[in-house]
Order: C-alpha cells, then structure tokens, then sequence
C-alpha cells in the first residue's frame, strides 16, 4: 500500500524501540509546552461554559430558545449531531480500515483518530437527548421493564439510533482502550521509574508520582506485555475494529433511512446512504488531519509524524473530496433527469433560496479545497493539510444543515412556511459542545499517549534497522551473569533476558522440551506482539473469534427475539398499517446491538483468557522486568511443582550460542 | 524490581470492579422496586381524612348503595363526591351530638365543603369516564377493590399505566353482568371463560386493538 507513496520515510532509520517509547511518553509525563497547553485548555473550558450555560438555559426555557417555532422543529440540533456523529463514523472507519488492512505506518495516525472517534461520538450523543424537551427522561427511548407496560417502537428508525449511539460509543471506547492498553503500560512503567528515582533523591513530589504511575497502573490492568497477552490483544484490536466498520455503515445507513422515511423532498435519492457515508468519512478525515498536524506541530513529534503520512492523509482527502463531488453531481444530475417536481424545487432552493449562503459553503467547503492536494508540495505542507481538513469540516457542517433546514422550511402546508434563520442559541450551543470536544481532547493530549507507541515499534522493527542493530550492540556488550544464590525467599522461578524477539524464540524453542507443563509454565514477554514464540509455548491456534462470534450472535439473535416478540406477541399496535411481524425494521437495530455484545464479549475474553486484571504479579519481580514495556524480551520460567530443575534450565540457556538465543542475563526469581 | 502494587491491590481492584458491574445491575433494580413499591404508589395506605368516615360501616353493615353518595358514578365522566348535605340526610336525625361528627355539622352550619384526603388520582393527561365502566360491566371493586371491608379508605391498586392496560388489553377477564357491577365481593365465575366474552359482545365493547388505541384515553 505504501509502496507508491512519495515523500521520505515512513520513520526515520535511526529510531529504536526505546527511543519511540521516550518520544511519546515525554508528553503525558513532563508536560512539554505546559504554557500552551494551559492557554488552549482555559479556551477550550471557556467554550465548555458556554456549552453548561446554554444547556442550563435550555432546559430552563425549552428547546423553543433554538428559535424552532416554526416547520424547523430539529433547528441545528440534529444537524449538530449528524456532523459530530459523521466526524465519529470517519475517524473510527479510518482507524478501523488502516487496522484491517495492515498498514502499517497507521501508528502516528490510529491513535487520535480512535480519539477523535471517541469524543465527537461523547459529544454526539448529547444532542438527541437534549432536543428531547425532558432529557431527564431520555431513558424512555430503551427498552426496559416499565409500569406502563409498553415498548418502545422498534419499527422506528429513532429507536434504531438510540441503540445504535449506545453501540458506538461502547465500540469507540472498545477500539480506543484496546489500542491504547500496551502503551498505558509503558507509561505505568515509566512513569514507576520516574517515581522510584524520585524517592531515592527524596522529591518532594514523589508521592504523586508514585500515585501518578499506580493510576497508569491501574488502567493499564496490570499488562505484562506477556506473548499470550499479545496474541489475544492482537485479534481483539482486529476484531473489535471490524464489528466498528460494520457499525458505521449500519449507523450512517440508518441516519439516512430515518430521513428516507419522511415523506419530505429531498431526502429520497437511493444514493444517500452513500453521500451521508462518504461525507461523513470525509469529514472524519479532515478533523483527524488538522488535529494530527497540530499534534506534530506543537509536541515536535516529526519523527513520528512524517511527511510521508501527511502525504497519505492529503491523498485520502483528494480521493474522498472527489468522491464528494461525484455524490453531489449525482444527486443534482439524478433529480433533475428524473426527480420528482417537488425534489428539483428543494435542490433549486439549496442554491439560491434563503440559506443558499449554507449551501455554497457546503459545496465549496467539501469539493474545492481537497483540489488543492492534487499538488504533492501542497500534500506534505502541513499547514495546507491542517487547512483543508478544517475547511472540509466546515463544509461537512454546512452540507448537514443544508439537507435538513432547505428541506424542513417548505413542507407540503404553506401554513407552516415559516421562516428559520440564525439561531444564536443553536450556534451557541454548537460551539459549546466544541468546548466539549477541545476539553476532553486536551485532557488526552496531556496525560495519555497521543501517538501509538506499540505501532510505531512495530513499524520501527519492520522498517528501521537502527532497532535491530541497537538491540544488538546493547547484547554484545552485556555480560551473561547467572544468579546463584536466590536467597531464602520461595522459588516463583527463573527468568532470562533479551536483545530481540528473534532470541527470545530461539530460547523458548531450545527450552520448551526441558520440563512437562505440570512442572513448569513458560512465557515470554516483550514490548511487541511476539507471534514466533507461540509454538513453543503451545498457544498455537488460540483465537478469541469464537467469543466475538458467540457474542455478537447471542446478542443480535436476543434483540431481534425481544424486537419479535414485543412488536407481534405483547404489544401488538397498528402502525400505519404496518404488519405485526415487520420483520425488516429490526434488522439495523439488532445489529447495532450484536456490534455492541460482540465487543463487550472480545472484551471479557481479553481479560479472562489473560488472567487480567492483575495488578501484582510475581514477573514483575524480574529485574529490569519495566523494560519489558520498552525495549527488551524476558523468558519467564515459573515452577509449578517441586521437581522444577532450576540449574538445569539455566545450564541449557547459557549453553545456547550467542547469536542463537543466549541471554544478556538469568535470574532466579523468588516468589 | 520492585511492584508497584501490593499483593493486595488486585483483591481490592477485582472487588472494586465487581462492585461496579453489581451496581450497574442492582441501582435499576433497586430504582425500578422502589416506584413499584407501596411507598412511592401509595397502595394500602389511609391517610387521615376531616371525619374518620367507615366504607365499612355505611356500605358494608348498614348496606348503603355506592350510587346513594357517589351519584354521579353511571352518568357521567366522574363519579362525584357527596356534598355535606347527603351526610346530614341521615346525620340530621341520628348521631347528631356526636363529636366525631362535628366537622360535618360545621361544614352543613358554614356552608363549607369537608376538604377530603384525595386517594385515586390519575395524571392530567389520561381521559377516564366512570359511566362507560360502569355501564359496560365494570364493577367498582376491580379497581378501587372491596372498599366495603375498608374501615379507612385506602388506594387499592397503583392506577399505572399497565393496571388500565391489563383490562384494556383482555377486558373478557373481568366484565361482570349488570347486577354484578356494584358487588364488592366480585369473584370471577367459573364460567367467565364463556362468560366473558358473550357480555363484552352484548355491551359492544371493542376490545383488544380499539380498546389500546393511545387515543382511548390520551386525548
């Protein structure tokens, strides 16, 4: 995939693993450009009061403040959402996409955009409860057991968005934690390190920093960065990145369906789904662009960050900027070949009725600039990235408000032709959940890593032969120093330590045979998944897909039964002569909720088959064990039974050649 | 290397988790039991009222019909509370030095109405008309139960929506035949199974999908 591209390396050659993991978590834990930062974050939390003061007023006053008295009943609430709940559905499709198809320089990319996905979708899901007139009571949308006796209506596409923003957020929160979990270790280790020197030097700030690395710690859910760890951290990050793929088509087909299913003009063209998901990608990617170069710009991570990816989110902009132009020119082309007359008269409103000035900026904002990138000088200038990205946002915005406002103004009653027009509280409003965003986004940029370590390292071994050689270098210069006395302390068991992951294979491969597993359990452990040890740890062939699979199967068979029997046994209703069993109606919600099962499932599964949480673990008793998350391998050999042969263990791994699997270092650990 | 956590620490993480998913499932729970329960619904409980009237004694010892006060019960939307008139057609003559009666005889010499205790109340929003239950086969105690055992008056069943759906939904269950309606002792006959709906025929009830229409009752 990346083959084509222009524009230097995807990571420089003299990275190492080490180095990445400094760069990284330099951020969360020293605060560089702490100024800025405070300055950016008293805006952002300006911009959050804002936000506090207009819901107050809100649901003080009602939402008639949104200047709604008229046809425009969603005034720029649904429009808000659907823009907050696209910039979602493109961050978590881009994410999810780069992770399913193996690219591999996703890491400076992945990780702010499963951010962004995350907190537009925490800022999306604000609005349908706040336009709801008694939000208090928004728990009315889902199914529960209620003393009026009722369901909710499961053939309505609101419902279906109800479950769909409770499945996105689960998902975003599923791809967003998962990813970050092996970089939330090496911060808690680092972080551990920092506190330890501080308490020798008796800091007086050694308190917070050893709370500072226990609440890491405590997130990170004890990972040992162990390879069965990896393999399972491995499947479940795919997995989970799936069922978000899958999630997003079903939520953004689903939003315009809900518009499809009005008799309104101007929501009936069959490419619609389309439009609303390439826009919504579309602006996902700008968001995630101007936010990935602001990152590069303020923290200086261009070693991370290269020109490279700017030059492939530049060329993703182009590609989804042209394929904008092609859903507008469509749907333009379409209606008027063969519209219906009341569709041509919305379009010819877009364009130069009262909100044409929305209009323009929409069609200007989603196809002009994206032109510019055409120019592989534009494309590797941030700036002009960042510009673009931004500009694509706001066409997004513009484009969403165009669809529902042209449309609401003029219904099929000239009664109600009331006019709409700019709504200061809808505006504020909109700007304060932007406070939202800009808070949470900031309170992620200072305290957990902004830039995927694990994918950088993983890159880095792929790409940069600096790893390799420094890895190396440190192991010829290290001297093999067998423990012989343990001490009083009770035998946990033995550990070696390694330069590579190719060592630390041949290692396990050499001691596998040694003991049966009833004696002795084997691991290893590393700061990357470490797919050729698996063999000889027997973890062959273990994979988490059954879970996701029985999950998402348990959990969309269960919502579509509920949705079956509620509609056609317990609460038969005629519904605009719909039949009992409407069968198609339940189909987007119950996936939605399978998504929703089956990643709450991989979730179980990652921490159950990993025996997570584990905060205390004897492996971490190994000395120099915090490198693990960093830049070094341990065989970890815990003895099970008394006739562990400890000394034999230790006389096959010294007896391995250098270049085959000797360790740096054998260590009895006591328990 | 030194752990950064106690040994401890994972009991106390596992335990913290575990609390957390008990009271993700257990506050709904316990949320859900407490609008249901009699303390929130106000089932059984007599509040203290002006005059300490008896259902029991007036209705069910002395045998004074419903419609002899509640006048209005067959004819119109409520079914009306007596005025103090209608206690000093009998008060007038017997029990006329009584203290317990004194506020009735004050209300009948000021020409106040007594303030009553309200029990059955129904949401602002929800249309109920006595006439077309009582009429239809309806009895009294199937919602307001055997108030002639009632020494206080209490609220007999919590009027939520699903109570009026349950009826709404299968109103053969419990239609009774015209001289049934104003037995406080209802049971169900063993033939309401026929029974049941052979009268909801003969009333012209349209139960089941007409009778759940929203607009039955939410006007």
């Amino acid at each position: 995939m990346s083959g084509a591209l222009a524009g230097g390396p995807l990571i420089r050659p003299e990275e190492t693993l080490q180095g990445i993991g400094g760069a990284v978590t330099a951020i969360p834990l020293t605060h560089p450009r702490n100024r800025r930062w405070w300055m950016a974050f008293a805006g952002a939390v300006a911009l959050l009061g804002v936000f506090a003061f207009t819901l107050g007023t809100l649901l003080y006053a009602g939402p008639g403040v949104w200047a709604n008295n008229n046809a425009v009943v969603w005034a720029l609430d649904i429009a808000s959402y659907d823009w907050w709940i696209g910039v979602a559905s493109g961050s978590l499709l881009v994410s999810a996409v780069l992770l399913l198809l193996g690219a591999e320089w996703r890491g400076a990319v992945n990780r702010i955009a499963e951010t962004l996905a995350l907190l537009a979708t925490a800022s999306a899901g604000l609005y349908p409860i706040i336009h709801l007139g008694r939000p208090w009571f928004f728990f009315w949308n889902l199914p529960y057991p209620n003393t009026y006796d009722l369901w909710p209506q499961f053939r309505s596409p609101l419902l279906w968005d109800a479950i769909d923003i409770v499945a996105f957020l689960v998902i975003c929160v599923s791809l967003w934690f998962i990813g970050m979990l092996p970089d939330l270790a090496t911060l808690r280790d680092r972080a551990f390190v920092e506190a330890m020197r501080q308490i020798d030097v008796k800091a007086p700030t050694r308190r917070l920093a050893l709370l500072r690395a226990q609440v890491y710690g405590i997130v990170a859910s004890g990972w040992r960065g162990s390879a069965a760890h990896w393999q399972i951290w491995v499947q479940a990050y795919r997995t989970v990145a799936l069922l978000g793929v899958l999630l997003v088509v079903s939520v953004q087909t689903g939003a315009s369906v809900m518009l499809a299913g009005s008799l309104m003009p101007g929501w009936h063209s069959t490419l619609l789904p389309v439009t609303f998901l390439v826009n919504a990608v579309y602006s996902g990617v700008g968001i995630t662009a101007a936010i990935v170069v602001l990152i590069r710009v303020v923290y200086g991570l261009d070693s991370l960050v290269t020109a490279r990816h700017l030059d492939v989110l530049g060329r993703l902009l182009l590609g989804l900027g042209c394929a904008s132009a092609y859903c507008y020119a469509a749907e333009y082309f379409d209606t008027f070949l063969n519209g219906d007359p009341e569709a041509r008269a919305v379009l010819v409103r877009r364009l130069t009725g009262d909100h044409a000035l929305v209009s323009w900026t929409a069609i200007l904002g989603l196809v002009l600039p994206a032109q510019l990138l055409w120019s592989a000088r534009a494309r590797t200038t941030p700036l002009a990235i960042a510009a673009v990205g931004l500009l694509v946002a706001a066409g997004a915005y513009a484009d969403h408000v165009t669809v529902l406002v042209v449309t609401l103004t003029q219904d099929f009653l000239p009664s109600s032709r009331l006019p709409y027009g700019p709504d200061p509280w809808g505006i504020a409003t909109f700007a304060g959940s932007l406070g939202l965003f800009l808070t949470l986004l900031l309170l992620f940029l200072r305290y957990l890593p902004a830039v995927s370590i694990i994918e950088s390292r993983r890159l880095a071994l792929a790409r940069a032969p600096g790893t390799e050689a420094a890895a190396r270098e440190a192991a010829s210069r290290a001297t093999l120093r067998p423990e012989e006395n343990p001490g009083p302390a009770p035998l946990w068991g033995v550990s070696a330590t390694f330069a590579s992951h190719a060592d630390l294979a041949a290692a396990l491969q050499a001691v596998s045979g040694i003991s049966p597993p009833d004696h002795v359990h084997l691991d290893g452990h590393g700061p990357v998944p470490m797919p050729r040890t698996l063999r000889a740890l027997g973890l062959e062939g273990r994979s988490i897909l059954p879970y996701a699979l029985a999950g998402a199967l348990i959990g969309g068979a269960g919502f579509y039964g509920m949705c079956v029997y509620a509609t056609a046994y317990d609460y038969v209703f005629l519904i605009g002569g719909r039949p009992r069993l409407s069968w198609p109606s339940f189909v987007v919600p119950s996936i939605s909720f399978a998504m929703m099962t089956g990643c709450i499932a991989i979730h179980l599964a990652l921490l159950v088959l990993n025996r997570l949480p584990r905060l205390n673990h004897p492996a971490f008793n190994i000395p120099g064990f915090l490198r693990a998350s960093d830049d070094r391998f341990f065989l970890s050999a815990e003895a099970r039974s008394d006739r562990f042969d400890a000394a034999r263990f230790e006389r096959r791994l010294t007896g391995l050649p250098v270049e085959a699997g000797r360790p740096l270092e054998i260590r009895r650990i006591p328990r | 290397m030194a752990q950064l956590f106690t040994p401890g620490a994972d009991a106390i993480y596992r335990l913290a988790l575990m609390t957390g998913v008990a009271c993700l499932v257990g506050l709904p729970v316990l949320a859900a039991g407490i609008v249901r329960s009699n303390y929130v619904t106000g089932v059984g409980i007599a509040p203290a009222q002006p005059v300490p009237f008896s259902h029991k004694h007036h209705s069910g010892e002395l045998g004074i019909d419903c419609r002899y006060c509640h006048t209005t019960v067959d004819k119109v939307a409520s079914a009306g509370i007596p005025p103090t008139h209608t206690c000093m057609t009998c008060h007038s003559q017997i029990w006329t030095g009584s203290d317990m009666l004194k506020p009735v005889r004050d209300s009948y010499a000021q020409d106040k109405p007594l303030e009553w205790v309200r029990l059955n109340k129904l949401p602002q929003y929800v249309y109920y008309n006595h006439s077309v239950h009582v009429t239809k086969g309806i009895g009294c105690s199937t919602c307001h139960g055997e108030v002639t055992a009632m020494q206080m008056t209490y609220r007999a069943n919590a009027f939520e929506m699903q109570f009026c759906l349950d009826c709404h939904r299968a109103p053969e269950k419990y239609v009774r035949t015209p001289d049934e309606v104003w037995n406080m002792t209802w049971k169900p006959p063993a033939d309401q199974a026929t029974l049941g709906p052979k009268l909801v025929a003969e009333y012209h009830i349209r139960g089941g999908s007409r009778l759940t229409e929203c607009g039955i009752c939410h006007r």
